[in-house]
């Protein structure tokens, strides 16, 4: 857009067209006060602070010229007469803004004059006391004194429960709506409203169970006043007083960018710190509320080890020497392959990293995996890194002439601040299109559905694919990258668009007009969830495909974007937590146990030893117990007491992730440090630190021969120079490739020796925390809402994909569509839930938000099984089953049920016996 | 020489038959004047309730950090204080005090006032800390006066000092 002049307070100031006198006053360094103004929302000019005399250049009407003054100078007229608000007035050329002139300031005084009139000024006890904007605004610009009555003051009962996490102050509400704005432009959620008038006007929720969103704690953060406070923080402590520490959400793979505040040695509370690549100013609420596990009081303190039946406290002197000697034994006696290690996805990058070079260098076995083998395990996602989104990634960027695909997908759950950002790159003129068997929160804001039947994914993939080739929409250019492409144009030249579509129960021409849409955008985006994971490989490679045919690979903002399990899967898999390949990809002469395998091997006798780090394989997959039973020496390092870590023979208690330094990888392949905000808890320890001393003990015990070339080498620096020889010698010696003295030294040989990782060392990722040069202006959400959200840390770093690097060649798949499965039984197909009171939920204030165990269940299949809403229901598979209580997708084509696969409250773990389970349901008769 | 002599003996003299300006400290104790500054007191309201809300800017106005205030909420059936909000946790190091008296300037409900009693020794650091229960003035007694400063305003003071008027 073309840029407009105009002169503000005497300063010529050129803005883009269309910019609002605010913020175009903002880029001169004019402050103009507002409270229901928000740079992320829609203007709406309700509070009237931004009132500024607007002089433009009067028109004589009949000629259409600018009348001039007799110098020659145009002519300027008050707009309207009277005073504009700045927020909802564009710029114009010419035009003239005055915001310190008296009308201005004198109007400025009674507008908060007349707020004040029914505020009740109880900041000694408001929790928003200190990062107020009504106060600054009010020392600022307001008057020194009130006119006005305490006795005649709006007098409301002091705070009201609006839903389990947010108390609304209705005395100090000034109205703003941007509360009930975020709510619906930006979340989607149209819960809150105003209602009655005049001074009995007030925020009301309109939902049940009240204020039903999963972002609800934001609202705290932009409300101007202290009219909504956060329950979780509710008279913790003066802000003022808060110690923020930069780090990042340990629970969603979006790694949203969080400050913990601290107060002494208490984390007080979570608040977003500013990211545009990752989560702009939002968190989510688990994000914000669901930090207590890590001071529970059922935090493991001290090392437990098993003194008969019992796990007794002892010291990390005898912890740590029972493990190595435990592992030396077995090494000794059974070989390297006896020993095997699981580590969970929730671990940093540097924790990973030493865990797989313990388990591979010191102990020699590849027997690595970061799953718990049971058969509805995912696959590890390899696409988000083959052809993953390119460096540079900005979701906020897109807009116009972008287009996003979603298929399988249930953002709201499995990531929450994808959402609100999919919501904005529709809002901005871009394309969602939304693939799902069911219908999601996302098919709100979807410009295109797609409604398959669960089963049907590499089908529908595979014929907007077709679509591009036959309509020779295909991108062409790169097509010596990619072998075996002609294969794939071939097999896909021969599908019958018709036929597919009829298969589908899409119409034709709505796949035709998506292929072509996808095809003509500018940028394309295609973000597959946990439901379209469990599809396999075939719907990666149909992906993939997509991607390729497309063009939408290897430039920013263009390409695969998997939504993960956990915060740092992306990470495990980078890091080489898997039996088959190493750090970075590397593959391995030959491959490990991977989780299933290890539970038969075990039972087999042939795994003798384990090491769990951070994952609880009993307690989500209850048939590993047996296998679990039979090792001879299990160590789990865990923070908590799992069912697990009860039948370890040593428990190692993990500092958790408030404790202590790393970095996180997210899905969007984003390296992001988190810092620590206070000492580990009791006795607990980082988790790195924990591997590294296990590993010296390791070393101590095994006899070291050195290989003969370094001892050549030794021997020639001794003749030149004795102190290169000494450094020679240092650096060869075993135990000095663990002389990790903080995390950093983990973090440089993370970047020397894991390809890509050279791109995010420390160093790297705290260059770009200078000068706010995530492309806003420093500290200007502060200046709008009086919460810091200022971004200290930098925005991390994006790795590169495999695509884009000019020489790697990457292998196509065709894909094979597996035949449907026909027979009377329905398929179980697990959703994730987000509140789902695992682990990381405990304490929380979101415990009484639960997702409640339930069955979707189709309409037909409703019909034919005679359920009703509310019945319960007996979900049987070969293996087990569970009681759930029914609900009606009416979205669901019949065949399949959803049932939520992760929660703490009903375990699945034993009922599923594939990705997809087929199951029996059977009404259980009150 | 003689002369010098006996000019001294006469002023000592004198003094014998004076008034001493000195007093036998700690059996006799001088009053402190109207606006000394000793240790402080929490004071509460007529009908028992603590005057304190927790709201910690007598920390925040501290030079000397000697304050440590921890807010919790109260609770409503049995509040300790009026409103939502009181302090749980209410300490003061009186090895750091200075005796300002910013603290009692910053309070917007008159809760901690500056008292006449200075005799401040302790025999280990861990005493010199005045936990709540130290700085409370019973419930029988010690209601917060109305300063004379909010007296003397023709205007209404902030709400929470708006108990007493």
């Amino acid at each position: 857009m073309a840029d407009v002049t105009l002169v503000i307070d005497g300063k010529t100031v050129t803005v883009p067209a269309g910019t609002n006198i605010v913020d175009a006053a903002r880029a001169a360094n004019i402050d103009i006060p507002v409270f229901c103004y928000h740079p992320k929302m829609n203007p709406v000019g309700m509070c009237r602070m931004c009132l500024v005399e607007v002089w433009t250049p009067m028109i004589d009407r009949a000629t259409n010229q600018p009348i001039l003054n007799e110098d020659g100078t145009p002519k300027m007229g008050l707009m309207m007469n009277k005073l504009q608000p700045g927020c909802t007035t564009p710029v114009s050329p010419g035009m003239e803004v005055r915001t310190k002139t008296d009308k201005v300031q004198g109007t400025q005084r009674g507008i908060l004059e007349f707020l004040l009139t029914s505020h009740p000024l109880d900041c000694p006890v408001c929790d928003k006391g200190g990062e107020c904007p009504l106060q600054n605004l009010t020392m600022g610009w307001g008057p020194t004194t009130s006119r006005f009555d305490y006795e005649d003051k709006v007098h409301n009962v002091k705070p009201i429960q609006l839903g389990d996490l947010i108390y609304l102050d209705r005395e100090r509400c000034i109205l703003c709506s941007r509360c009930v704005r975020f709510e619906d432009e930006i979340a989607g959620d149209p819960v809150l409203g105003f209602d009655n008038r005049g001074r009995k006007w007030e925020i009301i929720s309109q939902s049940d169970p009240v204020f039903d969103s999963k972002f609800s704690g934001n609202t705290t953060d932009i409300c101007p006043v202290g009219a909504l406070t956060s329950a979780d923080f509710r008279f913790k402590a003066r802000v003022w007083e808060l110690r923020s520490i930069p780090s990042i959400d340990p629970h969603g793979c979006e790694g949203a960018n969080i400050t913990v505040d601290m107060r002494h040695n208490d984390v007080k509370r979570i608040m977003p710190r500013e990211n545009d690549y990752v989560n702009e100013i939002w968190i989510a609420d688990k994000t914000r509320f669901a930090h207590r596990f890590a001071s529970s009081s059922e935090r493991l303190t001290t090392p437990l080890i098993r003194r008969g039946d019992k796990l007794e406290p002892c010291s990390w002197e005898e912890a740590i020497r029972t493990v190595s000697e435990k592992f030396v034994e077995i090494k000794n006696a059974k070989g390297s392959d006896a020993l095997a290690g699981l580590a969970g996805d929730h671990l940093a990058n540097e924790d990973l990293y030493v865990f797989q070079k313990f388990m591979r260098e010191v102990l020699g076995s590849n027997n690595i995996d970061q799953r718990v083998g049971s058969p509805a395990d995912l696959p590890l996602n390899t696409s988000g890194y083959r052809l993953g989104v390119g460096q540079g990634t900005n979701l906020i960027t897109l807009g116009k002439e972008s287009s996003v695909f979603v298929i399988g997908a249930d953002p709201e759950e499995e990531a929450p601040v994808y959402l609100l950002r999919l919501r904005g790159i529709k809002r901005r003129g871009g394309n969602l299109i939304v693939a799902n068997g069911r219908s999601t929160k996302l098919d709100d804001a979807a410009t295109t559905r797609l409604r398959y039947s669960y089963g049907d994914e590499v089908s529908l993939v595979q014929a907007l694919s077709a679509v591009l080739v036959q309509e020779n929409l295909a991108h062409e250019a790169a097509n010596q990258r990619f072998k075996n492409i002609a294969n794939l144009r071939q097999s896909l030249g021969s599908i019958n668009i018709a036929q597919a579509a009829e298969k589908l129960g899409i119409a034709e021409e709505t796949l035709r007009e998506t292929a072509r849409m996808l095809a003509s955008s500018q940028n394309l985006i295609v973000m597959y969830g946990h439901e379209a994971q469990q599809v396999g490989a075939a719907l990666e490679s149909a992906l993939e495909n997509l991607v390729i045919l497309t063009g939408a690979y290897g430039r920013a903002n263009n390409g695969l974007l998997p939504l993960l399990p956990h915060n740092n899967t992306r990470g495990a898999i980078d890091m080489g937590i898997r039996p088959d390949a190493g750090p970075g990809y590397r593959t391995l002469a030959s491959a490990g146990s991977s989780a299933s395998e290890m539970w038969t091997a075990a039972q087999l006798g042939r795994i003798r030893g384990m090491y769990i780090a951070g994952l609880d394989p009993v307690g989500k997959f209850p048939a590993s117990r047996a296998g679990i039973e039979a090792l001879e020496f299990l160590v789990v390092q865990e923070l908590f007491l799992t069912e697990t870590a009860k039948l370890a023979d040593v428990v190692l208690p993990a500092a958790a992730f408030i404790e202590r330094e790393g970095t996180f990888t997210n899905a969007e392949r984003r390296v992001q440090r988190f810092r620590q905000a206070r000492l580990p808890l009791g006795e607990s320890r980082e988790d790195w630190r924990i591997i590294k001393d296990i590993a010296l003990a390791v070393l101590e015990q095994t006899t070291i021969t050195l290989p003969a070339v370094s001892k050549s080498a030794q021997q020639q620096g001794r003749g030149k120079n004795a102190q290169v020889s000494t450094a020679v010698a240092v650096a060869e010696s075993p135990s000095a490739a663990w002389n990790y003295i903080t995390v950093s030294d983990i973090a440089a040989e993370v970047a020397e020796r894991v390809p890509g990782y050279s791109a995010a060392s420390y160093s790297k990722l705290s260059a770009t925390g200078s000068n706010g040069n995530w492309g806003r202006q420093v500290n200007e959400p502060v200046y709008y809402d009086g919460t810091s959200y200022e971004n200290t840390e930098g925005v991390g770093v994006q790795l590169a994909s495999l695509v884009e690097d000019p020489k790697s060649t990457i292998a196509v798949e065709v894909p094979k569509v597996s035949p449907q499965k026909s027979g009377d039984g329905l398929t179980l197909v697990g959703a994730v839930a987000n509140y789902n009171g695992g682990t990381l939920m405990r304490d929380s204030l979101l415990l009484k938000r639960l997702m409640a165990p339930t069955l979707f269940v189709s309409n037909e299949d409703a019909k034919r099984l005679n359920l009703q809403k509310g019945d319960q229901v007996e979900v049987a598979s070969v293996t087990s089953s569970v009681v759930l209580s029914v609900n009606i997708d009416p979205t669901l084509k019949p065949g399949t049920v959803v049932a939520y696969s992760n929660l703490a409250a009903a375990p699945m773990g034993n009922l599923l016996t594939a990705p997809r389970t087929s199951v029996r349901v059977t009404k259980v008769e009150a | 020489m003689l002369g010098e002599l006996f000019k001294g003996l006469r002023t000592t003299l004198k003094y014998m038959f004076t008034k001493p300006v000195t007093v036998q400290y700690p059996e006799v104790k001088r009053p402190v004047r109207e606006r000394f500054r000793g240790r402080h007191e929490l004071k509460r309201f007529g009908n028992g309730m603590e005057r304190c809300i927790g709201c910690a800017l007598c920390a925040a106005a501290c030079p000397a950090d000697a304050i440590l205030v921890i807010p919790a909420e109260n609770d409503p059936e049995k509040p300790n204080s009026p409103g939502e909000r009181y302090a749980a946790t209410y300490e003061i190091n009186m090895l750091r005090c200075i005796f300002c008296g910013y603290c009692e300037d910053a309070c917007p409900t008159n809760a901690i006032v500056l008292e006449h009693q200075y005799e401040l020794s302790f025999y280990d650091r861990q005493s010199s800390i005045y936990t709540k229960e130290m700085l409370l003035v019973p419930k029988e007694k010690g209601y917060g006066e109305i300063p004379p400063v909010l007296q003397q305003l023709n205007r209404r003071p902030s709400p929470p000092a708006q108990i007493d008027l």
